[in-house]
């Protein structure tokens, strides 16, 4: 009886081990795609790469990094690439973020399909010279209650190389409840002359994962991944009246432009409105620096506006919405015959508004500028 | 009772961490499926319906959304504050994604009459009538909707 209780659970344990072995060996039989080349972009670059991988981890093991918010779940619809050749229909996960034209051109999530064979993407050129580093938070301030400005190291010897206005993408450990790395993409603030160094203004966005690990759980010293340059919200090289609008962490990427229009001169060669709004003077930061700024280049005007100021601000400047000051001044002897590019940073709703005010003062879709991921 | 294989998945979507930080069950150990049925019986019993109240809600974070982040005063009546962060949410339900945009909704003169939504907690309401576990940060309290959408 005793034999028999011993030789039971040792057959059924090696029955496992038998089909788990069998399974192993079919998925490598079944699934094993060889050797596969991707042609991107026409050729430009040919990549041989082992087949059976998501085409996003597959480019990203060839440090092309697509932009991916949420690190290849198929839940944020950032890692579009255009298939030239066929790589099967599409899945009922990407369709939430199909639009008619990407269907008709082929555009896959990157994240949603396998490398089965030879296959030839598009993507922007930009993204060859995309590069993941391993940085050093080496300060992190308080802007305002809630926007912690974060100021990383890159390692020795390295420099990254974007131009002001672009974005990068930060990825946060697992913590708390949170069981995997976490991506989400922030506008730099630093300057692109500070090569060794990339920054950013984190906004405190409730039950945020990322935002909430940078706020509560991010240390001075820490190394976190980050992934730039990504995005083509940058100046346009033209001598156009730049009419640039933030609140918020909008900030950040027009810190970084008007920090390198100061370096390479460029600010006191075109005419330069920045609309920066706020609900009261505690939502106020970089206002020294700004109306510095303001006072010392000519063709530099610095609008900041307060919507809700409190009695004990005292404030001098303009009141209401940002979009009504913009109304404001977009009919102003300085503004209204003006050629006119429009530079925006914000949230959804602010951008949307905006947008409509410069429409409606006859500026054109075509020239008015924002991050993508927005 | 028995859950579908999409709502077993949506279910898992729904733990903290997986799309937000805090997830959408609170502290609720119901299944999805008991949550729904209750929060159906609860509407029912109030004479609420999920579709008027998810549309009236809508409205009113519409309305809000022109205050660009400043309280909105709606007919005297309703006082509306949204807030936007940038980049989208999906659905646990893996039916759609949905902008960061969440609003806070108080009757004027009566600040303990509040609901807080989001863009996809009101899809998640009128698509699968489904309020949110008890204790989530944006659990759609039935009681609690009657009084504010004053119905």
């Amino acid at each position: 009886m005793n034999t028999a209780l011993l030789i039971a659970p040792l057959a059924i344990s090696g029955l496992s081990a038998a089909l788990a072995a069998l399974i192993s060996l079919t998925d490598k039989i079944v699934n094993n795609y060889g050797e596969c080349i991707i042609s991107v972009n026409g050729g430009k670059k040919e990549l041989t790469v082992q087949g059976g991988s998501s085409m996003l981890a597959t480019l990203a093991e060839q440090q092309i990094f697509i932009p991916s918010a949420c690190g290849g779940r198929g839940s944020c619809g950032e890692c579009k690439v255009k298939c030239t050749t066929d790589v099967g229909p599409h899945v009922p996960t990407e369709m939430p973020w199909m639009t008619p034209s990407d269907l008709k051109n082929n555009v896959h999530l990157s994240c949603q399909f396998k490398v089965k064979g030879d296959v030839g993407i598009e993507i922007p050129e930009y993204l060859f010279y995309v590069k993941r580093y391993k940085a050093t938070v080496e300060r992190i301030t308080d802007l305002t209650h809630d926007i912690k400005e974060v100021y990383f190291k890159l390692p020795d010897g390295v420099s990254t190389n974007y131009k002001a206005g672009q974005y990068a993408q930060i990825e946060v450990p697992p913590y708390g409840k949170i069981k995997e790395p976490t991506q989400r993409a922030y506008s730099l603030s630093s300057t692109p002359n500070d090569p060794n160094h990339v920054e950013f203004m984190i906004r405190l966005v409730p039950g945020g994962i990322v935002t909430t690990y940078v706020h509560e759980h991010l240390k001075e010293g820490q190394k976190l991944d980050v992934i730039v340059p990504f995005g083509e919200f940058h100046v346009r090289d033209t001598s156009a009246t730049m009419v640039c609008v933030a609140g918020g962490s909008g900030m950040a990427p027009f810190k970084s432009i008007f920090t390198t229009m100061v370096e390479d001169g460029s600010i006191d060669k075109r005419d330069v409105w920045y609309f920066f709004g706020a609900r009261s003077v505690r939502d106020l930061f970089y206002v020294e620096w700004l109306s510095e700024l303001d006072e010392k280049h000519e063709r530099f005007h610095f609008i900041p506006a307060l919507s809700e100021p409190e009695e004990s601000d005292n404030w001098q400047g303009e009141t209401g919405l940002i979009t009504e000051v913009l109304d404001k001044y977009l009919v102003s002897d300085n503004l209204k015959d003006a050629e006119k590019e429009g530079y925006l940073c914000g949230s959804p709703g602010m951008l949307d508004a905006c947008m409509a005010v410069m429409r409606k003062h006859d500026m054109e879709d075509e020239r008015i500028y924002f991050d993508k991921f927005a | 009772m028995k859950m579908s294989p999409e709502f077993i998945r949506a279910q898992r979507n729904m733990q903290p961490g997986e799309i937000t930080a805090d997830g959408f069950l609170g502290d609720d150990s119901r299944s999805l499926i008991d949550i729904i049925a209750a929060d159906e019986a609860a509407m029912s019993d109030l004479d609420l319906a999920f579709d008027d109240c998810a549309s009236q809600l809508e409205d009113l974070m519409e309305a809000g959304r022109r205050g660009l982040g400043e309280p909105v005063t709606i007919d005297a009546t309703w006082r509306v504050k949204t807030d936007e962060a940038r980049g989208v949410l999906p659905s646990p339900f893996e039916d759609g994604v949905f902008r960061k945009v969440n609003a806070t909704i108080e009757l004027v003169g009566d600040a303990s009459a509040t609901l807080r939504i989001t863009a996809l907690s009101l899809h998640l309401m009128k698509r699968y009538h489904f309020l949110q576990g008890l204790g989530a940060a944006f659990r759609i309290e039935p009681r609690m909707l009657k009084r504010v959408l004053k119905r």
